[in-house]
Parts: structure tokens; sequence; C-alpha cells
């Protein structure tokens, strides 16, 4: 291994992470701003042009809260809950490609992280075990609310990720391969919304059961559950579980992006670019579902997801595998 | 030399992460142990080139039967349970059954020859050793009936579990 690559990846994992990071101030901003908007009131305003700096505010308070350690919490798992939520979205936003290889000081480099070949089975596996964040925050805060919570949304997102990972199995069969660049390749001229429109609307449904976003928001229905599996996280501990949950619906938005809305593709604008713009019309969209639907009841969720959503993603499979071997 | 180390590394992690399973007191926290033990040996799949069969270890038995483990811990109280055994049988047929699997590792590693033994470092690997085309193929030719027969099995615990479910117990 030399040195040259050894540089690349690291700087690539900085600026993916930093990224991430980053723009989460801005997502957040953004979902404030546009709900406010959209329930007609005017949103934060007050800290810097168009209340811009209001979540770093928010952030520094968080930072300078007082950590509570509830005194009958599992102190080690309490510790680590909050820390694995992190890490998961973190290390899917690793195999995503946001742009074709560009040519720097002479080295092609592929604009993504890690370009592993089975870079859809590693985005599953990481969200799959970004359950383990909420059920063991739920559970070490060993108190009443949280566990409910943490029940709940381990539940909806266990039921979820089955039509998830099917809804995304068509496209796979379509291009033959399991690496995200090989896909987002192959969608130069038709992005694979048009032919496996029923997939997408399956994936984005569960995208948004898979991050606890409104309508299916469960996890933490005030009305019944305080806060849910957070409810007993204060300090950075909650500022790390709202991070994770902003860094995952940036994770689900890119892999609908890459894998259905033509990835980096566009005209004229370059790549990445063509990649940002349609991660904020994405989030916007995200943002538009919160304020239009009500929150779904629990029995609702859990039959929509196993008597709707699976058996749909299913015969869209079955059909979708029959079509691509008559074409041969 | 890298290959070494990382073996070291997810190995000593995944036997000690096994033997806070069988040790520690509170079963929560063995079976999170448990899922270390199984995400160690993900890595130890990855070192063999079997990315694949790695993600299927992640997906399914970290990320989906373990929740659901955690899930009946949890939620049962295990520490009111009243065990099955006595603790000197449990201890006979712990050893007896380990001392078994013991036996019969150790004898397919001193196979000589076959593709059990041999070092995967002297032969050449083809180049889409692990991926998931090679292992589809081999899956629904050489090894068809195996896969079909443990299909059948898996059907069987479906409908098993839909009754159960669906019995009333009052």
């Amino acid at each position: 291994m030399d040195i040259a690559y050894a540089i690349e990846i690291l700087a690539k994992i900085l600026v993916v992470f930093g990224f991430v990071l980053v723009a989460v101030i801005f997502v957040v901003w953004m979902e404030r701003k546009v709900l406010g908007h959209m329930q007609d009131r005017i949103g934060p305003k007050r800290v810097g042009p168009y209340g811009l700096l209001q979540t770093i505010a928010d952030g520094m308070k968080l930072f300078m809260k007082e950590d509570i350690l509830p005194s009958q919490a599992d102190k080690v798992l309490y510790f680590i809950a909050p820390g694995i939520s992190i890490v998961t979205a973190l290390a899917a936003a690793a195999v995503i490609p946001f742009g074709d290889s560009v040519t720097l000081f002479g080295r092609a480099v592929p604009l993504h992280v890690a370009d592993v070949n089975i870079a859809i089975l590693f985005l599953l596996g990481a969200t799959s075990m970004g359950v383990y964040g909420v059920v063991l925050g739920g559970w070490a805060s060993n108190s009443k609310y949280p566990l409910l919570g943490g029940l709940r949304s381990s539940a909806q997102m266990i039921s979820y990720e089955l039509a998830q990972g099917i809804s995304l199995v068509p496209v796979i069969l379509m291009t033959g391969s399991l690496s995200l660049a090989t896909i987002a390749r192959a969608q130069e001229h038709l992005w694979f919304v048009v032919p496996q429109f029923f997939a997408f609307v399956i994936y984005v449904i569960c995208a948004v059961a898979e991050t606890n976003r409104a309508p299916f928001d469960l996890a933490e229905a005030e009305t019944e559950l305080v806060a849910g599996f957070h409810t007993e996280f204060s300090s950075m501990k909650f500022a790390l579980y709202f991070l994770s949950e902003y860094a995952n619906m940036m994770v689900v938005a890119a892999v609908a992006i890459t894998v259905f809305l033509g990835a980096w593709h566009g005209p004229v604008l370059p790549g990445p670019v063509w990649f940002l713009i349609k991660l904020v019309l994405f989030l916007f969209f995200y943002i538009w579902l919160r304020a239009t639907f009500p929150r779904l009841r629990y029995d609702q969720l859990m039959a929509f997801g196993w008597k709707v959503l699976l058996p749909a993603s299913l015969v869209n499979l079955a059909v979708t595998a029959v079509v691509v071997v008559l074409k041969g | 030399m890298l290959e070494a180390l990382l073996f070291a590394m997810f190995a000593g992690t995944a036997i000690g992460c096994a033997l806070g399973v069988v040790f520690h007191r509170n079963p929560v926290h063995c079976a999170l142990l448990l899922v270390g033990v199984l995400l160690n040996l993900a890595g130890i799949f990855i070192l063999l080139h079997a990315q694949f069969v790695a993600a299927l270890q992640v997906i399914v038995y970290a990320g989906a039967i373990m929740v659901l483990f955690l899930f009946v811990v949890m939620l049962l109280n295990v520490k009111g349970e009243t065990p099955l055994l006595t603790p000197g049988a449990a201890k006979f047929f712990g050893f007896l059954f380990a001392l078994i699997v013991f036996v019969e590792m150790l004898w397919t590693v001193l196979q000589p020859g076959g593709d059990a033994g041999a070092p995967a470092a002297q032969a050449p690997l083809p180049a889409e050793f692990g991926s998931p085309a090679a292992l589809g193929r081999v899956l629904y030719t050489v090894w068809l009936y195996p896969f079909e027969i443990t299909s059948i099995l898996l059907l069987v615990a479906v409908v098993g579990a839909v009754v159960l479910a669906k019995r009333k117990f009052i």
C-alpha cells in the first residue's frame, strides 16, 4: 500500500464524515424553516441570517447541559447505545458514491470511500445494526416509556427493513451487480425510477419508517410515550441520537438517489453538484411528508408493513425476475 | 502480515466475547456479547474472501435473529426461571457436547489434503470467489439438494410458528 493511496482514503473519509456531520446542521435548520412556513409561521430567524446559525446555538446549548445518568440505568449500555446509533449511520455513508471518478494530481480518484462489491448488503447490514442503538437505549434507561418506545421502534425497523431490502432487489436483478457504483453508472440514460416505479415507492415509504420519521414516528409518539427511547437521555447523548437520526435520513435519501434517481447523472453541472441538488430535494420531500400526514396507529403501521408493503415488494420482485429472464 | 494481525484481532475478540457470553451474569449483556462474537466471525469471513457470507452473517444473525433474542430476554424476566436441568447435569452435558464438537473440529482440521485442510494462500483464488454470483451458482448446482431440504426445514418452522401464534392459550 503506497502513501498516496492511504492519503486519498483518509481524505475521502474525512470529507464524507465531515459532510454528513456539517450537513446535519443545515438539514435541521431546513426542517424547522420549511415546517414553519408550511404551518403558516416563520420558523427560526433570530440567530444569524435567516436563522441559519440556530442549530449551532442549540448544539452549543446541548454541549453545556448537565449529563444526567439515571440512577437505575445500566451504565455501560447507557453510554454505548447512542454511540452504536451514530457509528452505524456514518458507516453506511461510507459506501455511497457521490460522483464519477475524477482525476486529481494525476490519479483517478473514485468519489466514494469504499467500493465494496456488496455495497447494498453492507448498507442493509449497517441499518440492521442500527436497531441496537434504539433498543438498547430504551432498555438501558430502565424506565417505562423508553422501554416501550425502544421495543416499538425496533419492531417497526425490523418489519420495514424486509420490504426495504426486497424493494432494492429488482434493481440488482436488472444491473446484475450489488455495487452501488455499478448501479449508478447503469443509469446514465434511463433512471431506474422509470422501469421500477413501484419499487421506488415502496423504498421511499420504508425509508421513512426505517428512520422513525413522521408519519411513522411511533417510537416517539409524544402523547403516549413522552419521547420514546431517548426520554432519559440528556446533553450530548441526546445530541448523538439526534445527529444519527438526521445522518440516517441523509443516508436513506442518498441510497434512493443512487439506486433509483440517476445518482450523479444530470446535464451541464458536475456530478457531485447534481447529487447535492437531488439530496436537498429529497430531504425537502421528507419534511413535506412530516408536515402533511398525521401519525399512524401502531396496529395500522404493522399491518401496513407486513400485509401491504411486503407482499407488494415480493410481487414486484417476481415480475421483474420473469421480465429479466425473458429479455435474456 | 496485515492479514495475520487482523485475524488475531478478530479471533481474539471473538474468543473474549464468547467467554463473556458464558460467564457474564446479566442475560442482556450476554446476548450483546454474542452479537460481538457474530460480528467478529463476519470479519474472519471477509479475511477468507467470503464477503457475501460475511454480509449475510451481519444482516441475518447479528441484525435480525439476535434482536429477537434480545427482545425475548428483555421482556421475559429470565432471573425467575427454574432451570431445566440440575447444575450438575447441565455441567455434564455441556462438557460432553463441547467435547464432541471439539473432537469433530480437530478431526476436520487434521485431515490430510482435501479442501478443508488446505491453507487458502497456497492456491490462487478465482477472481470472483465468494461473490454472490459464484455462491449462487454453486448453491443451485452442486449443493441443490441440501439447499432445498434446508428450505423445507425453514418452511416447516414458519408453519409451526404460525400455528403456535394462532393457538388460544386461555
